[in-house]
């Protein structure tokens, strides 16, 4: 299923010829890849703990309580703390192990206080809250990361089983056609004239959902969009003589949509990705932004949204989400305007 | 396009809408925290002098307020005595008299709460449809005519934007930009406080004074889309062989494009024209709420959050009937306009 012809090759080409989406992907998948280890250079805990002679790597493992390191709680450690007391008991010239702490020493969950002010604090170096603090006092950026890895994760798992249904359906619908594509067409119009996240809003007021649970109302209610294009494309294809010949040999219906009917239906299907993508993350950000969306405290952009429309004074929560969101969002629809121009470029005549 | 084409697919429309609302009817049908679990909650908060936290689970929530038999008539007064498909016919035999019920927030018929909300979605709708035509259609032609100039990459940037953002962010940064930080707009509403006592001209002012930022998020996202397919069938069009033809005879460059393939360009537009029959009821509930407008999306969502499920169901049966229409007309306006076309 995965030969790559010739001319999925020339259309690759065409897609790296288009600059902006071209890069435009690098820089997502780039973003992608520093955002799931995050943990690594955005969070609370430390990179390495040099305690008593021995070293600690607690980024990935259970949490060290307090007492690990000679504190007086059991709590997980408060490793900047900890950095300022080694740091102190050095100064003084007792010997003290060390601590190495991520570039941003604040993970998403964990809330910091200043002296001064009330939060949402700003911007500051100072504290390393290199975006400021949302109300609760978390910091923004944490957030920010956190909350892309959660919109691109959700929304492209959204898109993949959202598409495996709709795919699955619209291809049989042209395949079978007769009474099941009647049937089918029915539910199909049923189920595009239910207004999405209405109805999704309706779902979520009743169960506070889970990251599965509120995916599983999402594909349940939005499984239809890619129906029509497989149904048509399946029904062209059906009618072309190698599918025939693959009937004649004694091929299964599922051997011949899945050797041959999708293959040949790649290109549609890979087209529509980065809407989807794109569509995933602004009704992820709508429901979050509304409150029905993931639970709290999971960070979320919808919600950094909210606290910042909330609080328009902090300049900094809704200003750092929403130059993210058109970021973003404007960089997925150039790779999806690149994929489509590749895939099926249009040759225009200028009038001089 | 004959009659019997349009009476089947009118005909077509009702195991649709039936589908539609039955689905919608049963999840508000499974919902603990239902108009009961409220009344009982209000009774009970009453009841215990403060305001009582109870969780969105009413089952948890201890009937003390209330007696049996009191439960037992709110919920018959709220239907819920009986199963989903018999409540859901009840509900249906009181539609087919337009008889929509009434609310369980406001204690008064479905259609006055809507009748309430209508004048405000009314203008939006209205305005924004009509912007979005005044703006698209001339912006497209010339994008058109100009590809690949200055003109056309820089309101692509523009339209691009519009593309891709959803109008509620567009939304929040115009509200942060120029309502908040600059303040040149009001931050929400749709009219002043003291609007009755303006003049009629200081009236309209004012109204759109309040509308402008929500009019650009609303218009935003049709913007786009309308204007691109403007450009590009126009575009389609000019490389057509029958312009090239027009322009071989002798006819100028602006009468080749507006007598001849203007014309036929307003074919795609036609597509989505049907849907301008629900423009009062189009208000997005995201933008409504950022803008603090009462419209008929802010409704729905108001509707959700009290669980005030006759008012959520009538907008939803509203909406649905609206838009089956609006595909209908769609399919009409394209057979119309282009004899190509042939529904049968």
């Amino acid at each position: 299923m995965f030969y790559i012809s010739p001319r999925l090759l020339r259309r690759f080409e065409r897609f790296r010829a288009i600059k902006r989406g071209y890069y435009s992907l690098w820089i997502i998948l780039a973003l992608i890849a520093v955002s799931f280890v995050a943990e690594l250079w955005i969070n609370n805990r430390a990179l390495i703990v040099s305690y008593e002679g021995r070293l600690y790597f607690p980024t990935y493992t259970e949490m060290y309580p307090g007492n690990t390191f000679g504190l007086d709680y059991v709590h997980e450690t408060d490793y900047l703390e900890l950095q300022k007391n080694m740091r102190a008991k050095k100064e003084k010239g007792e010997k003290a192990g060390w601590v190495l702490m991520p570039l941003v020493p604040h993970g998403p969950l964990d809330t910091s206080s200043r002296e001064e002010g009330y939060a949402p604090y700003p911007p500051s170096i100072k504290y390393q809250n290199y975006l400021g603090t949302d109300s609760t006092g978390r910091d923004v950026l944490a957030r920010l990361i956190y909350g892309f890895r959660m919109a691109m994760v959700f929304s492209i798992v959204l898109m993949v089983f959202s598409y495996i249904i709709g795919i699955a359906v619209g291809c049989m619908m042209g395949f079978f056609g007769g009474w099941f594509d009647l049937v089918m067409q029915r539910v199909v119009e049923i189920w595009s004239n239910v207004p999405f996240l209405y109805v999704v809003m309706i779902v979520s007021s009743i169960i506070v959902p889970s990251f599965w649970m509120l995916l599983a109302i999402m594909v349940f209610f939005g499984w239809q969009g890619m129906t029509y294009y497989m149904r048509s494309q399946t029904y062209r294809e059906r009618s072309r003589l190698y599918v025939l010949s693959a009937q004649s040999l004694g091929a299964s219906p599922l051997r011949i949509i899945l050797k041959h009917i999708l293959p040949n239906s790649l290109s549609i299907i890979v087209t529509f990705i980065p809407f989807a993508i794109a569509g995933g993350i602004s009704s992820l950000t709508a429901l979050d932004y509304l409150g029905y969306g993931l639970p709290p405290p999971t960070p979320s952009w919808g919600e950094l949204l909210d606290q910042g429309v909330e609080n328009l004074d902090a300049w900094w929560v809704a200003g750092s989400v929403v130059v993210m969101l058109v970021l973003i969002l404007t960089m997925v629809t150039f790779v999806g305007e690149a994929v489509r121009e590749a895939f099926d470029p249009k040759k225009f005549t200028v009038y001089e | 396009m004959s009659a019997a084409y349009i009476i089947r697919r009118l005909l077509l429309m009702i195991p649709t809408f039936l589908g539609v609302t039955l689905m919608v009817f049963a999840i508000t049908r499974f919902v603990p925290g239902g108009p009961v679990e409220r009344a009982l909650q209000e009774a009970q908060s009453m009841a215990d002098g403060e305001g009582g936290e109870a969780s969105s689970g009413g089952n948890e929530l201890r009937a003390g307020a209330l007696s049996k038999d009191q439960i037992q008539m709110l919920n018959e007064y709220y239907g819920f005595d009986k199963p989903v498909l018999v409540s859901y016919a009840l509900w249906l035999k009181k539609l087919v008299v337009l008889d929509l019920g009434d609310s369980t927030r406001w204690y008064e018929p479905v259609w006055q709460t809507i009748a309430r909300v209508l004048p405000v979605s009314t203008f939006y709708g209205l305005v924004s449809m009509l912007l979005a035509y005044l703006i698209c259609i001339p912006l497209g032609i010339i994008k058109a005519i100009k590809h690949r100039t200055t003109l056309d990459s820089l309101s692509s940037i523009l339209i691009f934007i519009g593309y891709a953002i959803p109008g509620f962010i567009v939304a929040v940064l115009l509200m942060s930009c120029f309502s908040f930080y600059l303040e040149w707009f009001p931050s929400g509403g749709f009219i002043s406080d003291e609007f009755e006592d303006l003049g009629v001209f200081a009236k309209v002012i004012d109204l759109f004074y309040h509308a402008t930022l929500p009019l650009i998020a609303y218009t935003i996202g049709s913007f786009a889309v309308m204007t691109m397919l403007m450009k590009n069938s126009l575009m389609d069009n000019l490389a057509a062989d029958y312009v090239r033809t027009a322009m071989a005879k002798g006819f100028p460059f602006r009468t080749a494009v507006f007598r001849h393939a203007l014309r036929n360009s307003l074919i795609p537009l036609a597509t989505h024209f049907g849907s301008n029959i629900s423009f009062f009821i189009g208000g997005s509930f995201l933008i409504e709420q950022i803008f603090d407008i009462d419209g008929f999306g802010l409704l729905g969502f108001e509707s959700i959050v009290e669980r005030d499920y006759p008012v959520v169901m009538g907008i939803l049966a509203i909406s649905c009937v609206l838009q089956l229409l609006g595909n209908l007309l769609s399919d009409i306006c394209v057979a119309s306009v282009d004899p190509r076309v042939q529904f049968e």
